[in-house]
């Protein structure tokens, strides 16, 4: 038996974004290969959590803390994150208009790699990542999400995604407003990342998880996890909701 | 009328508020000082300089009579169409340089005009007429040294259904006051002009810009973007006249600036004057600083800050000439700004 290797790992985290409290003692662990799903309710604190592990500076950490790979992140910039291997794919993503996504690729992936990349050996690994996301050339030409479609949005960030190969992989609602086949193709981009990844997945939706197999299924209320199964517990939820979750309340 | 005989224009007028002429003029506002020719020459491209321009003085304009008592030299440019662009240079030299170019579109063309030199201070006059049904593309690119002043006018008749594009790359000169105007002479012409501005020190660039749309059925667009840094000011105003009759123009003025210190400034004034009732005109401005999502969008990609927000000045000012048609004046007018941007922002 092997050791499983650590890539995250949240403890008794608490989040508060301009006083108003969000997180309330959120635990994690997640190690690579490993699929996490966050499931719960709208404002249950899940986006937070993805927000904050890659270090928004809206959000602020007042208890508890995040390792990255035995790393504390607290003193870790943002671009650190990117660098050291971290990835979000946001829910909205930005709109960055006279950027042309080739030229933020190229940027990014040099960036993340810290050294120059070829242009000959980048296009191939370009048009390869493209070509499995059946995503058109054309869009290298196009300004960073400026007039996208939510569908091509969504691909824009699983593309950066392969091309970063990082070693967790944040996925924020990545699902929401997909159509069938965009959603297969996304699921492939995740499938393709997360056997050499730990993968978080934060989604309202089962059907994503026809196509990409969770490890484990947490849900949470009120900015901490209440519940944590198998896949099996995303199925109950889709039947049943959460209401069976929630504290009785008193009479 | 003489530049002696007129008044020292008040900053009450709109053209003049925020650069005074006596802070634009070379010297004493009473004197025309003695100046030398700006050099005008071909880079590349089908065309031929030839000496000598009609004079076109917009009557009492200060800046204008000005620009034409302090130099009498004028080169046409002549485009045979064998080419999509025609790359010029002008240089000016000297404390007091003075320069007119006219070029005529008989063809459709593209000409990019690179402005450089160590003068203190600089006028140009630039004069052109698109053809009937022809589609002219005007750029400049503003490369002046960095203490030097500009004074710079722009005058453009627009023919029956012609195209005429405007594009404006101010990078150089420290204090820079421009006035661009156009004036369509008949039916079914279009103008589309973009203007983009870098400040950095204590860069002073002032445009003005005034469309008239003096007979109907004509259209334009301007888009001004400025990026302002350190105590850098950026103004720009516009003036979009649509004359009585002059029904079923399409017009609009977008305005943005970035400010990226503190102390950066930047104005934005748009005017509409519309006295023809079926018509389409609008016209808008922001100023803002960097957007923090923006911003932590490229840094979780793993640019640093300083990098994220390079781009996002890029962006901004290469967003500027999103509008414009011809290719060939857009690549020339972004790669210019790439390597500009590249130096200025040690990338």
């Amino acid at each position: 038996m092997t050791m499983s290797e650590e890539i995250l790992r949240v403890e008794n985290l608490h989040v508060s974004v301009d006083g108003t409290p969000i997180l309330n003692g959120m635990d994690l662990l997640v190690n690579r290969g490993e699929i996490h799903v966050i499931m719960g309710r709208n404002g249950a604190g899940k986006s937070t959590l993805a927000s904050v592990i890659m270090g928004h500076p809206a959000y602020e950490i007042t208890q508890g803390n995040i390792h990255y790979m035995g790393t504390n992140l607290e003193e870790m910039d943002v671009f650190e994150r990117a660098r050291a291997g971290m990835f979000l794919s946001f829910q909205y993503p930005a709109v960055i208009p006279g950027v042309k996504v080739g030229t933020f690729l190229k940027k990014s992936v040099q960036a993340v790699r810290e050294e120059e990349v070829k242009g000959r050996e980048f296009r191939k690994e370009v048009n390869e990542a493209m070509a499995s996301l059946e995503m058109q050339k054309s869009v290298l030409n196009r300004y960073v999400n400026d007039g996208f479609s939510g569908g091509e949005k969504k691909r824009l960030e699983i593309l950066q995604m392969l091309l970063l190969k990082p070693h967790l992989a944040l996925l924020d609602e990545t699902d929401s407003g997909l159509d069938i086949d965009a959603l297969r193709i996304v699921s492939k981009g995740i499938n393709t990342v997360a056997p050499n990844a730990g993968c978080l997945i934060i989604t309202h939706y089962q059907r994503l998880l026809d196509h990409v197999k969770p490890h484990f299924v947490h849900v949470m209320i009120d900015g901490a996890i209440v519940q944590s199964g198998g896949p099996e517990l995303a199925l109950k939820l889709e039947s049943e909701g959460y209401e069976w979750l929630d504290a009785p309340k008193e009479a | 009328m003489k530049y002696a005989d007129l008044a020292v224009p008040s900053r009450a007028l709109h053209l003049w508020r925020y650069t005074p002429w006596a802070r634009i003029h070379p010297s004493s506002v009473e004197s025309v000082p003695d100046a030398t020719p700006v050099r005008f020459s071909l880079i590349e491209g089908g065309a031929a300089l030839v000496d000598g321009a009609p004079r076109i003085v917009d009557g009492d304009d200060i800046a204008r009579v000005f620009l034409s008592e302090l130099g009498s030299s004028a080169t046409t440019v002549q485009t045979d169409g064998s080419t999509g662009v025609v790359h010029l240079q002008a240089v000016a030299s000297g404390h007091v340089a003075v320069g007119h170019l006219h070029l005529e579109f008989n063809h459709d063309t593209a000409v990019v005009l690179h402005l450089s030199g160590e003068a203190d201070w600089t006028g140009l006059h630039v004069t052109g007429a698109v053809a009937p049904n022809t589609r002219g593309a005007f750029g400049l690119i503003n490369e002046l040294s960095s203490n030097g002043k500009l004074l710079h006018c722009e005058d453009w008749a627009v023919e029956r259904d012609a195209f005429l594009e405007l594009a404006g790359l101010s990078i150089g000169g420290f204090r820079c006051k421009s006035d661009i105007r156009t004036r369509f002479h008949n039916t079914g012409g279009r103008l589309n002009q973009a203007i983009s501005v870098h400040g950095a020190g204590q860069r002073h660039v002032d445009h003005h810009v005034e469309i008239h749309h003096d007979v109907a059925h004509t259209d334009s667009s301007l888009h001004v973007h400025a990026a302002c840094d350190d105590q850098s000011h950026a103004i720009a105003t516009g003036l979009l006249s649509i004359a009585e009759n002059a029904n079923h123009c399409d017009a609009g003025q977008v305005f943005k600036n970035l400010l990226l210190s503190e102390k950066a400034r930047a104005e934005a004034i748009p005017e509409l004057e519309v006295l023809a009732d079926e018509v389409a005109a609008a016209h808008g401005a922001a100023s803002a600083p960097v957007d923090p999502n923006q911003l932590h969008y490229l840094m979780s990609r793993g640019l640093d800050e300083e990098s994220a927000v390079a781009l996002l000045i890029e962006g901004f000012m290469q967003d500027g000439f999103s509008t414009l048609e011809n290719e060939a004046l857009v690549d020339e007018m972004r790669t210019r700004l790439t390597v500009h941007l590249e130096c200025e922002l040690k990338r």
